[in-house]
């Protein structure tokens, strides 16, 4: 398929926005700018500010202070001219069950005024091309996998020029996030903005242009993933998890004597995370180094890894994303 | 204001669907009518009072009334589980149009409200044969309890403005429709002035008098007064008491709709 050339140009501005409810900031002073055709992703941890932040951008909740603009419509002022523009697909699975998977999305696209029988063919070939058979059964006897692509397809029917997905692949299995990140990427590459609000560092990895890291309502650190692993960590990772945590404090201390390595992370009570430079050469001084330590009891799993968003966000943070 | 958006009949369809594919709704919203009034007939239907009519004949408009009511306890929760489902709030970035949403529901809660007005008409004055003037006056009597039934219905919406959950919107409900009935003297009498400010006190008046009192439909609704609270007749007209159940339905659509715009930001 031939990608559409898109004309780079703002067309969400954030500026200085923030969500209180009561003492909690839920989004605390977040700036941003997402270029049309771009995939933008919104990368951190549950209750980091994601939801709020495509609530606050889909209209749905009103800033503490601040604003953002969607083509240029003030989500103050502007609702009824950005609800024309985007889709939203929400985390939680928000589809009518007693009614069938083709009544639910032509329900959809009646409300963004396309005629029925439009809206029926739109139905059928996205129905089909995100692989949900039975268009006819209600959704309530749908698998928590048919019951999320439904859920993604009523966001897109009226072919918005900016799609907000909020954890969309959440729940599937590998073969169903397989279609749906393909599904994702086909319409970016028709040109279609997404803004897309995950923990997955995977997700958000392979299918982003920018990614912006939350954590508790601000974000941290953006730029593409390739960027931010860069800026923010070694090229290489090494993950020990010892048998004995009095181990890992041995082998921390002798990782400050091996000048390859550039830090190192402990997560829980027995995992070393070693972020380190260069490729094979430096992994192999650096083994050669630690088994030479002595009094060390086996080690459960060690695994030899390129950096992710993952460490990205260890190093910034200290904590995993899961966490 | 644009009345007759046709999202707001593609909303209404969609929560007959959602209404018609369950069993619960059969047993609940149409077994309620038929249990009610066999219920009302085994207690009243032996009692006599005079000029040949039982007790029944002079409660039914009272219970048609009383058991329309209860629209607003049903509005309520289904309207409340749509909020708290997340399916308001998906609506809400779409161009639906809240008002749309809010008629959508009324036009459907009263799709069933008439489908349980005729099921008691037709056990009552049909099966169980309840007393009535001429059907030109029965079916005045099915239109006032309708009216009132919308009445009741917009209630309920707005209740489910103000409630966070399903459970808030029925204790909400009931709260409001249990004391409203008895204040009402709609369903037993009550010597108070504060009858003149319940719907269902106008409804019950205006019903009764058309189908079980007097003679000559035309006398009734135009030169007969309406009987108030001390049993003596009142300076109103019936078509006067219609022209109130009116009002206070549109004045219930109307607060309706804006309660509902302001109570469910997110």
């Amino acid at each position: 398929m031939s990608n559409t050339v898109i004309e780079k140009s703002t067309v969400i501005e954030i500026q200085n926005i923030k969500k209180h409810f009561k003492d909690i900031k839920a989004v605390d002073g977040v700036s941003l700018n997402i270029q049309k055709g771009e995939l933008f992703s919104i990368l951190g941890p549950n209750g980091a500010g994601k939801s709020t932040l495509a609530r606050l951008l889909t209209t749905v909740l009103t800033p503490t202070s601040g604003d953002a603009t969607i083509k240029g419509h003030s989500i103050k002022t502007g609702k009824s001219s950005i609800i024309k523009l985007i889709g939203v697909c929400p985390q939680e699975i928000v589809i009518y069950d007693i009614l069938t998977a083709e009544e639910n999305v032509i329900f959809v696209a009646q409300m963004h005024d396309i005629p029925f029988k439009k809206a029926k063919e739109k139905a059928k070939t996205l129905l089909e091309k995100l692989d949900i058979g039975g268009r006819k059964i209600w959704a309530k006897k749908f698998s928590g996998g048919m019951k999320r692509r439904l859920n993604l397809i009523m966001a897109l029917v009226h072919e918005p020029e900016i799609l907000f997905l909020d954890e969309p692949t959440a729940g599937l299995d590998p073969q169903a996030r397989r279609i749906v990140w393909d599904f994702i990427r086909d319409l970016k590459n028709k040109g279609v903005t997404i803004v897309l609000m995950t923990h997955d560092m995977i997700e958000a990895d392979s299918l982003s242009d920018h990614v912006a890291i939350i954590d508790h309502g601000k974000i941290i650190a953006q730029g593409s993933p390739t960027e931010l692993k860069e800026k923010h960590g070694s090229e290489n990772v090494i993950e020990i998890t010892f048998s004995e945590k009095e181990d890992l404090n041995i082998v921390k201390n002798q990782c400050d004597n091996i000048s390859s390595v550039n830090n190192y992370n402990v997560i829980g009570e027995r995992t070393l995370l070693i972020s380190f430079k260069g490729g094979m050469k430096n992994f192999i001084e650096i083994f050669q180094k630690l088994i030479l330590v002595e009094n060390i009891n086996d080690v459960e799993t060690m695994n030899f890894r390129q950096n992710t968003l993952e460490d990205v966000f260890l190093n910034l943070t200290g904590r995993r994303l899961r966490d | 204001m644009d009345i007759l958006d046709k999202k707001m009949i593609v909303i209404a369809i969609k929560n007959l669907k959602d209404s018609f594919r369950r069993w619960e709704y059969y047993l609940f919203s149409l077994g309620f009518p038929i249990m009610f009034t066999f219920l009302f007939y085994f207690i009243l239907g032996s009692q006599g009072i005079s000029n040949g009519l039982s007790s029944f004949d002079y409660g039914f408009p009272g219970m048609i009334i009383y058991a329309t009511s209860v629209g607003t306890v049903s509005a309520a929760i289904g309207f409340a589980s749509d909020k708290s489902s997340g399916m308001l709030e998906r609506l809400d970035t779409m161009p639906t149009g809240r008002k749309n949403v809010f008629l959508g529901s009324l036009i459907s809660e009263s799709i069933t409200l008439t489908l349980q007005i005729i099921i008691m008409f037709v056990l009552g004055y049909v099966i169980l044969g309840v007393y009535f003037n001429n059907l030109l006056g029965l079916l005045i009597g099915f239109l006032v309890s309708l009216l009132f039934g919308i009445s009741a219905v917009g209630m309920g919406i707005i209740i489910a403005s103000v409630s966070k959950t399903p459970q808030i919107a029925n204790g909400f409900s009931l709260m409001y429709y249990l004391p409203i009935l008895f204040i009402s003297g709609s369903l037993m009498p009550f010597e108070s002035p504060i009858v003149y400010f319940t719907p269902p006190y106008w409804a019950k008046q205006v019903y009764m008098q058309i189908t079980v009192m007097g003679h000559g439909l035309e006398e009734q609704l135009y030169s007969s007064s309406l009987i108030g609270y001390t049993a003596e007749a009142i300076p109103i007209p019936i078509w006067g008491g219609v022209l109130i159940i009116f009002g206070f339905t549109l004045i219930f659509i109307i607060l309706g709709i804006i309660i509902f715009q302001k109570k469910t930001k997110f």
